[in-house]
């Protein structure tokens, strides 16, 4: 496979995978902001999702629609959904032919679909959910699209690293900017609700409440995203997946390529994979999640060496 | 119920071929979708219009315009009512194409070998010296199966009484192959049926026949070789096309940077190393393919690419250096060149051609200019011509000093009132010119035409400009069994 083609259809599957993950994310804060909550603030997911500095974050942290307007839609915002499906539809388009017409159409069809004028009324306008979940289901029309039609060879592969990599990162950037730095004192005085929507906002509200019975617990909590192997949008999930993709591709990179990422990154499941609660309390979860944040973007500037460096 | 209100406007201009109707009367190979026409209300041909819309946005059929840094998805204008070609048409036109297509592909054999029909005097020298098309670096280089001119498209017109001209003959990189794959496909979803109950030709088997074309060019003797569709990427406005035959052929689609010479060998830059490759079906012009021997400026090209074309490690489709047999002076002489090389009258004839360059002729040019057309030999795109009907004077005079200025830049042609065939525009049918791009393949088992092609129409009314940058579009075009 040409280094470029890998180097996009691995892009491709990145931004697909953080535009699903923003628009989630984006939905139930939305909600979240219309309960009246006291301690609802925008400010985190400012903070994570886009390269605002303080000011101007804290100027936005009451309009709820101007920051749908300007996470979703806003040209300016390199961050925001309609750039992602952008650069998405982009990475596809120049390589149309590794990817199936239906995946090529499916992003296509997103493309036109954020960029239209009916919807981005309605998103200032209208029903604000409405809109997002019109784009969450062009998500999930895109995730089976390359689940039924993408054949199982490197390209498959290179897209999976993408979107498992983006979705650790992911599920690490919402976990610590809600609880990473906040004492264990801090956390007994949020309520279910501050819980409630931040599992929501990685899907994970339902699994939680049959998984951990005993309430609403940080610790528990921290579990769930980091370390429980079931849950799809968990950091060792992701992991697992990606180590496994990575696998895959021994046919098609050099030997000494291959050998050293693949250490890199079976060391790094490893690493969380043979993590308990406590060991993470011991080191502190913003440290923690800081740690394995910088080997995944280790990992990440290695595959961009060894498998996309074509120019 | 009927309904005939769509067909009350239709007027055939005076002294026009019309492919619908003969007189009053309809003919034999449109009668088919006349009455499918005639089944229909303009509100039902109104959504099918939308809905070939809606699918060419869709599918992606689209290229993009930039402004103000932003990209804008454009369709090719399309229009759905397709135009017919009778069987005896057809073969009239494929056996006209056939020959021609011997004669220019000898022809370039020759004037970058021996150059015989030079020193016959068939073809004057200087005509081809002249020519910024005539590569140099081409003589004596041995092309695979001595085939020059793999992909054709020669643009066939018809003038007053019917009869079919060659307009032009595209030898280089002619693009518009991919319309008449996909016109067809939006055919068939907005007229079911339809076509079978005409007994339209298929034209699915394009991407199979040039695949098969490309793979017999290898110079390596493998089983599977490494066949690779060059595009200069995706700002280029047939990007679409580039993507589709790669896609339709199973084949890599590359970009010059993810090319490399390596010792008189091409490769391609893959994540697993190297990989040879054999053959390159490339759609970037001659000036930027190698930045070494071409323009210098040229990134979209490789360097080293002709070191190893001259050394056959490479096939290169169509071959460098085409432009000198389809450049508008030359054009003049194809139908001596069917009689010098295969001592055959030609089939399909020309469009009488003056040129600029000889004082007699020039004289006769300015003398009708009211009833001429003017165009660079070199230029494409219906840019930089002057229709002598509708122009200003002004602009005739400031054409005019251009003319005396390169006398050879420029060719004269009387300008021919080309058919007409109804389109459905604002609810109506109204007649609108067009032409016709058969696509002609040459490989090492002869030469094949798909029974089809690129019908272009010029859809501002009582245009002649058939071309997509001047207000063109297409249509589906139906050769009959």
């Amino acid at each position: 496979m040409l280094s470029r083609v890998a180097d996009s259809l691995f892009w491709m599957a990145r931004y697909m995978e953080r535009s699903d993950g923003i628009l989630r994310m984006l939905k139930v804060n939305y909600n979240s902001s219309q309960d009246n909550l006291s301690d609802f603030s925008w400010q985190p997911v400012l903070k994570v999702f886009t390269y605002l500095d303080g000011p101007a974050i804290i100027e936005l942290d009451n309009e709820s629609s101007e920051v749908l307007r300007y996470m979703i839609l806003d040209k300016e915002n390199d961050n925001s959904v309609q750039n992602i499906v952008i650069h998405a539809r982009e990475n596809a388009r120049s390589v149309q032919d590794n990817v199936t017409i239906e995946v090529w159409q499916c992003l296509n069809d997103f493309y036109h679909l954020i960029r239209d004028e009916r919807h981005i009324n309605s998103l200032a306008e209208g029903d604000a959910i409405s809109v997002i979940d019109l784009m969450v289901k062009q998500c999930l029309v895109y995730y089976g699209t390359v689940d039924i039609t993408m054949s199982r060879g490197s390209g498959y592969c290179f897209m999976s690293l993408g979107k498992f990599l983006e979705r650790a990162l992911q599920s690490i950037d919402i976990l610590d900017v809600k609880l990473g730095s906040m004492s264990a004192e801090d956390t007994q005085a949020y309520d279910t609700l501050y819980w409630k929507y931040l599992l929501m906002s990685v899907s994970g509200y339902k699994l939680y409440l049959k998984n951990y019975q005993s309430g609403f617990e940080a610790r528990n909590v921290v579990h769930q995203i980091v370390l429980n192997t079931h849950f799809p949008r968990s950091v060792i999930y992701s992991l697992d997946h990606l180590h496994r993709n990575f696998e895959q591709l021994s046919a098609y990179l050099d030997k000494a390529s291959f050998d050293e990422l693949n250490f890199e990154i079976g060391k790094l499941r490893s690493k969380v994979r043979y993590s308990t609660l406590n060991d993470i309390e011991a080191m502190g979860l913003h440290t923690y999640l800081a740690d394995i944040k910088k080997d995944l973007s280790d990992i990440s500037s290695k595959l961009n060496q060894y498998c996309f460096a074509y120019s | 119920m009927q309904h005939t209100n769509i067909f009350e406007s239709y007027h055939i201009g005076e002294g026009t071929f019309d492919e619908m109707y003969q007189g009053k009367d309809v003919r034999t190979a449109y009668q088919g979708i006349f009455n499918f026409l005639k089944s229909n209300s303009p509100e039902d041909l109104t959504m099918k219009e939308e809905l070939s819309k809606r699918l060419f946005m869709s599918q992606g059929i689209t290229f993009t315009v930039y402004s103000s840094g932003e990209g804008i998805e454009k369709i090719f204008p399309f229009d759905i009512i397709p135009r017919i070609i009778t069987a005896d048409e057809w073969d009239f036109v494929e056996r006209g194409i056939r020959q021609r297509l011997k004669a220019l592909n000898l022809f370039l054999k020759d004037i970058y070998s021996h150059q015989f029909i030079l020193k016959d005097g068939i073809v004057p020298t200087d005509i081809i010296y002249s020519c910024p098309h005539f590569i140099r670096e081409m003589h004596g280089l041995k092309v695979p199966h001595d085939i020059y001119v793999h992909i054709s498209g020669i643009d066939i017109i018809r003038g007053g009484d019917g009869t079919f001209y060659v307009l032009e003959d595209n030898l280089r990189t002619p693009s518009g192959v991919s319309y008449m794959i996909e016109n067809r496909e939006i055919t068939k979803r907005i007229f079911p049926d339809v076509l079978r109950r005409n007994s339209v030709r298929s034209v699915t088997q394009y991407p199979t026949l040039l695949h098969k074309n490309l793979k017999s060019l290898s110079p390596r003797q493998v089983a599977n070789p490494t066949v690779v569709l060059l595009t200069p990427g995706m700002f280029n406005s047939a990007y679409f096309e580039h993507t589709t035959l790669a896609r339709l052929m199973g084949i890599e689609l590359v970009e010059g940077r993810d090319l490399v010479v390596e010792n008189h060998k091409v490769f391609m830059k893959t994540t697993y190393g190297l990989q040879q490759v054999d053959v390159i079906y490339r759609r970037v012009d001659d000036d930027f393919l190698d930045p070494l021997v071409f323009n210098k400026e040229s990134v979209l090209g490789v360097a080293g690419i002709m070191s190893a074309y001259r050394k056959g490690n490479v096939a290169i489709v169509n071959a460098v250096g085409n432009g000198v047999a389809d450049d508008k002076a030359i054009y003049t002489f194809v139908p001596d060149m069917i009689k010098y090389y295969l001592n055959e009258e030609p089939i399909l004839s020309n469009v009488p051609t003056y040129h600029c360059a000889d004082p007699e002729q020039l004289e006769h040019v300015f003398a009708n200019i009211s009833s001429m057309v003017i165009k660079k030999t070199n230029g494409s795109g219906g840019y930089d011509m002057l229709m002598g009907n509708s122009a200003t004077e002004k602009e005739i005079e400031d054409y005019k000093k251009a003319v005396i200025k390169e006398p050879r830049q420029f060719i004269a042609q009387p300008i021919i009132s080309l058919s007409t065939t109804p389109c459905y525009i604002n609810g109506k049918l109204t007649p609108r010119r067009v032409d016709l791009r058969p696509f002609a393949l040459f490989g090492p088992e002869g030469i094949e035409i798909v029974p089809g092609g690129l019908t272009r129409v010029a859809l501002k009314e009582g245009s002649m400009v058939v071309n997509s940058s001047q207000g063109g579009g297409s249509k589906d075009t139906w050769v009959l069994a």
